[in-house]
């Protein structure tokens, strides 16, 4: 089920953006355009590497350009959101809301990275549960050997 | 969890795409929530909006990717096309300069989909008929020319913005009926969940196994 933590960037689509970034840094002279157009792909990537580089140029961006801030502030928060920084992706997300609060596309994303977090705690305790029934299975399955012996 | 991972059996992905302020954002509010947003500050990269409707009697999650219109964020919008089931073409009737744009749009929806990708075009902001600037009749036209479905919309009022969602859903499943729609192509912008007899079947059959084993 895609959203907009889940979904990824066709692999040729990030490798166009990024030729177009790597032509401009080539001969010193990165437009925002292309650096926000590289960065946005990056942080859809499916491997953390490439979203940790696409939150470096964002946050390049942010502190030199300041038009697209807006922009910057929210795929900081998604890029965050999907390496599981989900304290930093919130941090992101509060920033924004003080300048522009009541944003639906930002509360919206808010909602889904909390609900994210939600999940994955449920799911830290599913696995702690697998582990108990686990060590119970063992134990019972120990127990049993040495009720055979005997 | 009450209802199982899949209380639906197909997903479509939508895509809605137009000029920066013709509503697209309005459209999908209005659709997802029933509400009217009256202060939409500009989408920033694309925006994602899901409702689960029924057609045929099979209820069918649509998945919105909803596009900026503003042109900074338009070659990378480009690649949510890819694999889209249904695109909504969005302009303005009170602003004739985006009809005008609408054949750049046509032209990138018909290189970045595929042949079965439903085109539906939307005429919004219809509530405002005294600043009218755009004629539904030669909408119409441009539609039956390009092979488009079209209704002139409200995303205020909310006339006509069901309707769209909706045929447009009607018009792909009809497709997949049809078998015009490949289920198995990547790209197609169609999934289909396993239904919920299906699951129950699987279920039984473990049990069923699990007394067998029994013995």
């Amino acid at each position: 089920m895609d959203d907009v933590l889940t979904e990824t960037v066709p692999a040729e689509e990030l490798k166009k953006f990024e030729k177009a970034y790597h032509e401009q840094l080539y001969k010193q002279d990165v437009t925002p355009k292309a650096q926000f157009e590289y960065a946005w792909c990056l942080v859809r990537s499916k491997y953390p590497a490439d979203i940790k580089k696409g939150i470096f140029l964002l946050q390049e961006l942010f502190r030199t350009h300041e038009e697209g801030q807006r922009d910057y502030l929210y795929y900081l928060a998604i890029g965050n959101a999907r390496i599981k920084q989900y304290t930093e992706a919130l941090k992101y997300v509060r920033s924004f809301l003080n300048i522009e609060p009541g944003n639906s596309q930002v509360i919206a994303l808010e909602t889904t990275i909390k609900a994210k977090m939600d999940k994955e705690g449920l799911m830290g305790m599913a696995v702690a549960g697998g582990v108990v029934l686990a060590i119970g299975a063992a134990v019972g399955l120990g127990i049993s050997i040495l009720n055979k012996k005997s | 969890m009450s209802a199982g991972p899949y209380n639906y059996s197909y997903i479509f992905k939508y895509i809605i795409i137009g000029d920066m302020g013709v509503g697209k954002s309005c459209l999908l509010h209005q659709f997802t929530e029933k509400k009217f947003m009256s202060d939409c500050p500009h989408t920033i990269g694309v925006e994602f909006g899901t409702r689960i409707i029924e057609v045929a009697g099979q209820k069918i999650k649509l998945q919105i990717w909803d596009t900026a219109g503003q042109e900074r964020f338009r070659a990378v919008t480009r690649s949510y096309y890819r694999g889209a089931a249904g695109a909504l073409m969005v302009y303005d009737i009170t602003r004739r300069s985006t009809y005008n744009h609408l054949s750049s749009w046509l032209t990138d929806t018909r290189n970045l989909t595929n042949p079965s990708t439903v085109i539906f075009l939307i005429g919004n902001k219809c509530d405002l008929e005294g600043q009218r600037d755009v004629t539904y009749e030669e909408a119409k036209q441009f539609a039956d020319e390009n092979g488009l479905m079209f209704v002139e919309a409200s995303a205020k009022t909310g006339q006509n913005v069901e309707e769209a969602f909706l045929e447009t859903a009607r018009k792909i499943y009809q497709s997949i009926q049809d078998g015009r729609l490949d289920l198995n192509a990547a790209e197609s912008g169609v999934q289909h969940k396993p239904s919920q007899p299906g699951r129950n079947t699987l279920s039984n059959d473990q049990q069923f196994n699990k007394d067998n084993c029994a013995c």
